[in-house]
C-alpha cells in the first residue's frame, strides 16, 4: 500500500470516528436548502428574478456557504489539533511529505462537501424544486470552487499552531469571502470596481460561476481560470509553508 | 555513522548546547547521560533534524539532518519522549500506516509481539497505558528498519519486566548492525547496553568513555557498611584520614571515604577489639561516577554558579 492511500485510509477512519466538526459545520446550509425547497412559494418562478424562483437564486449561495464553511473551519481543525498535540512532530520523523497529509485531508473534505452539494441539489429537486439548468457547468464550477476554497483551508491548516486561533481566523476569513460572494451586497448591486475585485476572489468567482450555471449558461472562462489559479497557488503555498510544529 | 562537531543551539540569550562534539561508529551503541536541563534532548533533536542548529556540523550516515531529505528519514528512526498519536487511532492502524511510509519496513506484527503489544492491536491510542504508549513509540521508531536509531528516555515509566524486554530487543538489534544513540537517566541501562557513554552537562560534553572506564576513572567515594560486634563510638572512625562520613542506620554503621576506607576502618576496629560482622563494600558504579563528575563541575565553577545551575535544573528562572 502506498503512503498516500494508507494516509487517506487512516484519516478517513479517524474522520468517521470523530465526525463532530464536519457534521456541525455542514448541517446548517444543508438543512436550510431542504427547508427552503419545501416551501411552495419559494419554488415559484418570479418575474423580478428573470423567471427563476427564489430557491433557484438562493441555491448557489447556500451551496457556496457550505463549502466555504467546510474549507475554512472544518478542514484546518484536524491538522491544527494534530499540530498542537504533537502528532505532526511524530510524522515529521518519517519520510512522508507534508503534501501527502494535506492532500489526504483535501480529498476527504472535498468528498464531504461534494456529498453535501449533492444532497442540496437532489433532495430539493425530488420535492419539487428546479435543477440547476446547466448541470455540467454547475458541477465544473463547483469542483473548481471547492479546490480554490479548500486550498485556502490548506494554507490555514499549514500555518496555525493553535486550533482555537485557527478557528478564529477561519471565521474572519469566512466573512471576508462571503462578502465578496455577495451575501450582504449582492453582486449585481455592487459598484463596478467592487464587482471587478470580487471577480478575482475565489468566492466571488465561485458565486458567479454557480449562479450562471443555475440560470442555464456556462460559467465564464475568467471565473473558471480564477478558481483554478487560486487552487494551484494555495496548494503550492500550503506545501511550501507547512509547519510540523 | 554519526559525526557531530561543535554543535551549538541558543534560545535567545540562553546557550542550551555549547560546542558538543561526539561520534558514533557504525553498529555502536552510545549513551548520552546528563542531568535535567543539560541539553541532551536538544542535542539529539538537532541530530535528528527536528531542530535547527545555530552552529557546528552534523553528519548522519553522510547526510546533513538540516536538509531533512527522504533518504535521511529512511536511514534514521527517532523515538521521542513526548509522542502523541490521534486519540482514536488503534495500535495496528498506526503501525500499518507508518510501515507504508518506508521503502523496506519491518514486519509490524513481529515488532508488536516483541514489544508486548500483541494484545493491544485493536486498542485506541488514548486507552493505552503510559508504558504501552512508550513501547509503541519505540516500535514506530524501528518500523522502517533504520540504519541509525535515536532513543530518548527509552524505558522511563516502564516496569522492570517491560524494561527487560526492551533491552533484549535492543541487544538483538545490535546484532543486526543498527547504530543506536540512547539518551538515558537510568545508569544501569547505560552500563548494560552502551559501548560508550557521553556525559553532557550545561550544554557541554564533560566526559566520554566506556561505562567501566568512566566508573573506574573517577575518584568516587567508596562505601562500606557493617554491624559492629560491640558498640563503638562513630567519632573514633570519623577521625581517620581515609574516612569522609560516618552514619548509623539501625544497627548498621555506614562509612564512606577513599579507596582505602575499608582497610582503615577494619584496622581501627581491630585496635578497639571489635569485629565487623555482615560486612558490605560497594564498588563505585556509574551512578557514583555521574554524581562525582557533575559535582566536580559545580566545584570548579564556584558556589554561586552552582546555585544558579540548581535553580535552572529545577525549572526556577529568575
Amino acid at each position: 500500500m502506498s503512503a498516500a492511500s494508507a494516509m487517506l485510509k487512516s484519516e478517513a477512519r479517524l474522520l468517521a470516528r470523530n465526525p463532530g466538526v464536519v457534521v456541525w459545520t455542514a448541517i446548517l446550509p444543508v438543512v436550510a436548502a431542504i427547508v427552503l425547497a419545501a416551501i411552495p412559494a419559494v419554488r415559484q418562478p418570479m418575474d423580478g428574478l428573470g423567471g427563476l424562483s427564489f430557491f433557484a437564486v438562493y441555491q448557489p449561495v447556500l451551496v457556496l456557504f457550505a463549502v466555504t464553511l467546510l474549507a475554512v473551519q472544518a478542514m484546518p481543525d484536524v491538522l491544527t489539533r494534530y499540530r498542537e498535540m504533537g502528532v505532526l512532530k511524530r510524522l515529521r520523523t518519517t519520510p512522508v511529505s507534508p503534501a501527502v497529509l494535506l492532500f489526504a485531508h483535501l480529498a476527504l473534505i472535498l468528498a464531504v462537501s461534494l456529498g453535501c452539494m449533492l444532497v442540496m441539489v437532489i433532495v430539493p429537486a425530488l420535492i419539487g424544486a428546479t435543477w440547476p439548468q446547466n448541470i455540467a457547468g454547475f458541477l465544473l464550477g463547483y469542483l473548481l470552487a471547492a479546490w480554490a476554497l479548500l486550498g485556502i483551508g490548506m494554507v490555514i491548516a499549514s500555518l496555525f499552531r493553535n486550533a482555537k486561533v485557527a478557528a478564529g481566523f477561519g471565521t474572519l476569513l469566512f466573512f471576508v469571502l462571503q462578502f465578496f460572494a455577495g451575501l450582504w451586497l449582492q453582486r449585481p448591486l455592487m459598484p463596478d470596481w467592487l464587482r471587478h475585485i470580487s471577480d478575482f476572489t475565489p468566492s466571488g468567482a465561485a458565486a458567479q460561476a454557480l449562479t450562471d450555471s443555475t440560470g442555464g449558461q456556462w460559467p465564464s472562462l475568467l471565473h473558471l481560470a480564477v478558481l483554478a489559479a487560486w487552487g494551484v497557488a494555495m496548494s503550492a503555498v500550503a506545501i511550501r509553508l507547512f509547519n510540523w510544529e | 555513522m554519526i559525526d557531530v562537531r561543535g554543535l551549538r543551539k541558543t534560545y535567545g540569550d540562553r546557550t542550551v548546547v555549547d560546542g558538543v562534539s561526539l561520534t558514533v561508529g557504525e553498529g555502536e551503541i552510545v549513551g548520552i547521560l546528563g542531568p535535567n536541563g543539560a541539553g541532551k534532548t536538544t542535542t539529539v533533536e538537532c541530530i535528528g533534524g527536528l531542530r535547527r542548529r545555530d552552529g557546528g556540523t552534523i553528519s548522519v550516515a553522510g547526510m546533513d539532518p538540516a536538509d531533512e531529505g527522504t533518504a535521511f528519514r529512511e536511514a534514521l528512526g527517532i523515538q521521542l519522549q513526548e509522542s502523541r498519536l490521534p486519540d482514536k487511532q488503534t495500535v495496528a492502524e498506526a503501525l500499518e500506516m507508518y510501515s507504508s511510509f518506508y521503502a523496506r519496513p519491518r514486519d509490524w506484527h513481529e515488532l508488536a509481539e516483541r514489544l508486548g503489544l500483541a494484545e493491544q492491536r485493536k486498542t485506541y491510542f488514548a486507552k493505552l497505558s503510559g508504558g504501552q504508549k512508550q513501547r509503541l513509540s519505540v516500535a514506530l521508531a524501528l518500523i522502517g528498519n533504520p540504519r541509525v536509531a535515536i532513543l530518548d528516555e527509552l524505558t522511563t515509566g516502564l516496569d522492570p519486566a517491560a524494561r527487560r524486554e526492551v533491552w533484549e530487543l535492543l541487544e538483538d538489534l545490535r546484532g543486526t548492525g543498527v547504530t543506536l544513540l540512547l539518551v538515558s537517566h537510568f545508569m544501569e541501562e547505560a552500563a548494560r547496553l552502551c559501548d560508550r557513554v557521553v556525559v553532557i552537562d550545561r550544554g557541554r560534553v564533560i566526559a566520554a568513555d566506556t561505562p567501566e572506564g568512566l566508573a573506574a576513572g573517577v575518584v568516587a567515594d567508596q562505601r562500606m557498611s557493617f554491624v559492629p560486634s560491640a558498640p563503638i563510638d562513630p567519632a573514633t572512625l570519623q577521625g581517620l584520614a581515609d574516612v569522609r562520613t560516618v552514619m548509623t542506620s539501625g544497627d548498621r554503621i555506614v562509612v564512606t571515604g577513599t579507596d582505602n576506607v575499608a582497610g582503615s576502618v577494619l584496622v581501627a576496629l581491630h585496635q578497639q577489639g571489635v569485629a565487623a560482622t555482615r560486612l558490605r563494600v560497594d564498588q563505585p558504579n556509574l551512578d557514583d561516577a555521574f554524581i562525582a563528575l557533575t559535582r566536580e563541575q559545580e566545584a570548579t565553577r564556584g558556589p554561586a554558579a552552582a546555585q544558579s545551575d540548581t535553580n535552572h535544573r529545577r525549572g526556577v528562572h529568575v
